[in-house]
């Protein structure tokens, strides 16, 4: 039996691991996928400062660090039930239950999906699945792809793609429907475009992004916005273009697209089939956090985080005794934050264990680091996270102050 | 959107909007109850896939769903198994 259980083996579980095994707990961590490094393994980007972030050697420095502590690691895992009895956690997996005192959720994000009629045709994907496919497995997705929704993770895989020399013929939104909102909706899209820093698709919306914050200019950009789309290294954006349907007999052929108006609506007459044989569809991402709900954690609601979260303290505790939370299961974030954060929980759990004097210290700086990434990030998935961060801190006190809280029952 | 919401909603099931705005109008149901009534995220991924969808579209049909509560409780096994391994066989 190890004294703690991981539950993913991403830069937030990695992180975690190693905070944890630095003061002498077995930590055993086990993910679903093949290998460990979690979506680390997909990343491939330039920052503003010119340096290259390369998620696979940043997954290789990390595991093998584990190599050198008390840390086991157990890929081809998947834990399908979670439960506690008196002080022990039992995790049910198709490899058998694993038993441990103190439980760390590090399970990350899921994708969003936006269903356009005939996305259930093969060839059709969410945009995660082709950054894995071409980064992590390392296979060609297709000749000539469309990419529907436009938000900062589409962006970051496109330029992946770009690199891989995949050849995505444009970026276009789904077609209004009662399922699409705000994604729809031309303004919007430009709105949480002009947040995405260096990865915003134009010199003029990087450079422009303060100016682009005002509605009228935004509007004004909107109406004059090219209809053959504003390019992305050779990719079009086309924010007045709307996918109505994924069309083709046994697989992708094409897609349907319309013109649009500001607000979104569908210009009638306007539509004609653009030739795809495949699709990525970019939603957006929502934590990952089905186990923490099955091990009966309370939610909240927070949109500037992503959507229902654990509730959880700064140091990534739960009201649930011995289970912590770290990574994009608490809100989406880079994968920088997610490692900051682990190594947070890794030492709140330390302290739990054997509290001393040094490792709290360590916990302060380590809680000072998430800070400090936060702000120096160049672009957010969520532009209001740290909103929303503050949003949980105060459902966190609100909680505590009702009393009992101190490992009692929520 | 389809002038006649054919839209599969959930893909493992087969479930369509129409058939979820239709059950949803005619029993007057909880997120749960149009769960059961449609197997909308009931299939082989669990819901991985659609239950975000879900979870919008029901708030749509049925209000007064509690923002803080998940709409649809996540239940064990959250991942596809074998009964021999939930029974402990582990054939």
């Amino acid at each position: 039996m190890s004294e703690i259980l991981i539950i993913g083996a991403g830069p937030a579980g990695l992180s975690g691991a190693i905070a944890c095994a630095q003061h002498g707990l077995k930590v055993t961590i086990i993910d679903e996928f093949i290998k460990p490094g979690g979506r680390l393994l997909g990343q491939l980007h330039q920052e503003p400062s010119g340096e290259w972030w390369n998620g696979m050697k940043e997954a290789e420095k990390l595991i093998n660090e584990t190599k050198t502590l008390p840390i086991d690691i157990r890929c081809g895992v998947s834990v399908y039930n979670i439960e506690r009895h008196d002080a022990d956690w039992y995790v049910y997996t198709n490899e058998g239950v694993f038993e441990s005192p103190y439980v760390l959720i590090a399970t990350g994000a899921a994708e969003y999906a936006i269903p356009v009629p005939g996305w259930t045709l093969p060839g059709v994907m969410s945009i995660g699945a082709s950054q894995v496919m071409t980064n992590v497995h390392r296979v060609q997705v297709g000749k000539k792809g469309i990419i529907i929704g436009a938000n900062v993770l589409a962006f970051a895989i496109l330029n992946e793609l770009q690199m891989a020399g995949i050849n995505i013929e444009r970026v276009v939104l789904p077609a209004e429907s009662p399922i699409s909102k705000k994604e729809s909706n031309p303004e919007e899209v430009l709105k949480i475009l002009t947040e995405a820093g260096h990865l915003a698709p134009s010199a003029l919306l990087r450079n422009g992004s303060k100016l682009m914050k005002i509605d009228s200019l935004r509007r004004m950009a909107l109406k004059y916005f090219p209809k053959g789309g504003m390019k992305i290294n050779g990719t079009p954006l086309q924010l007045k273009k709307a996918a109505i349907e994924i069309v083709g007999n046994e697989k992708v052929e094409g897609v349907k697209l319309a013109t649009i108006d500001s607000q979104g609506n569908i210009i009638s007459g306007t539509e004609k089939l653009y030739e795809a044989d495949f699709v990525c569809i970019a939603g957006g991402l929502y934590p990952l956090a089905e186990l923490a709900a099955v091990a009966g954690c309370p939610f909240k609601y927070i949109p500037q985080l992503g959507g229902h979260v654990p509730i959880h303290s700064k140091n990534m505790e739960t009201p649930i005794p011995g289970m912590f939370v770290a990574g994009n299961i608490t809100g989406i974030e880079s994968g920088k934050i997610a490692m900051a954060q682990g190594t947070v929980a890794g030492l709140a759990i330390a302290m739990a264990s054997q509290s001393n004097a040094k490792i709290d210290e360590q916990l302060q700086q380590a809680l000072q680091k998430v800070e400090e990434v936060r702000t120096k990030s160049p672009i957010q998935f969520i532009p209001e996270i740290a909103e929303g961060r503050l949003a949980m801190e105060r459902v966190w006190e609100k909680e505590s102050n009702r009393g009992e809280l101190e490992r009692v029952i929520f | 959107m389809h002038k006649d919401n054919t839209i599969i909603i959930c893909r493992c099931e087969e479930v369509t909007y129409s058939t979820l705005q239709e059950t949803a109008k005619l029993h007057q149901c909880s997120a749960r109850e149009l769960k059961l009534r449609t197997r909308a995220g009931m299939g082989f991924c669990g819901g991985r896939t659609c239950r975000p969808i879900l979870d919008r579209v029901i708030e749509d049909f049925i209000p007064n769903t509690t923002a803080d509560a998940i709409p649809l409780k996540y239940q064990p096994p959250v991942r596809a198994v074998t009964f021999g391994t939930v029974g402990g066989s582990n054939d």
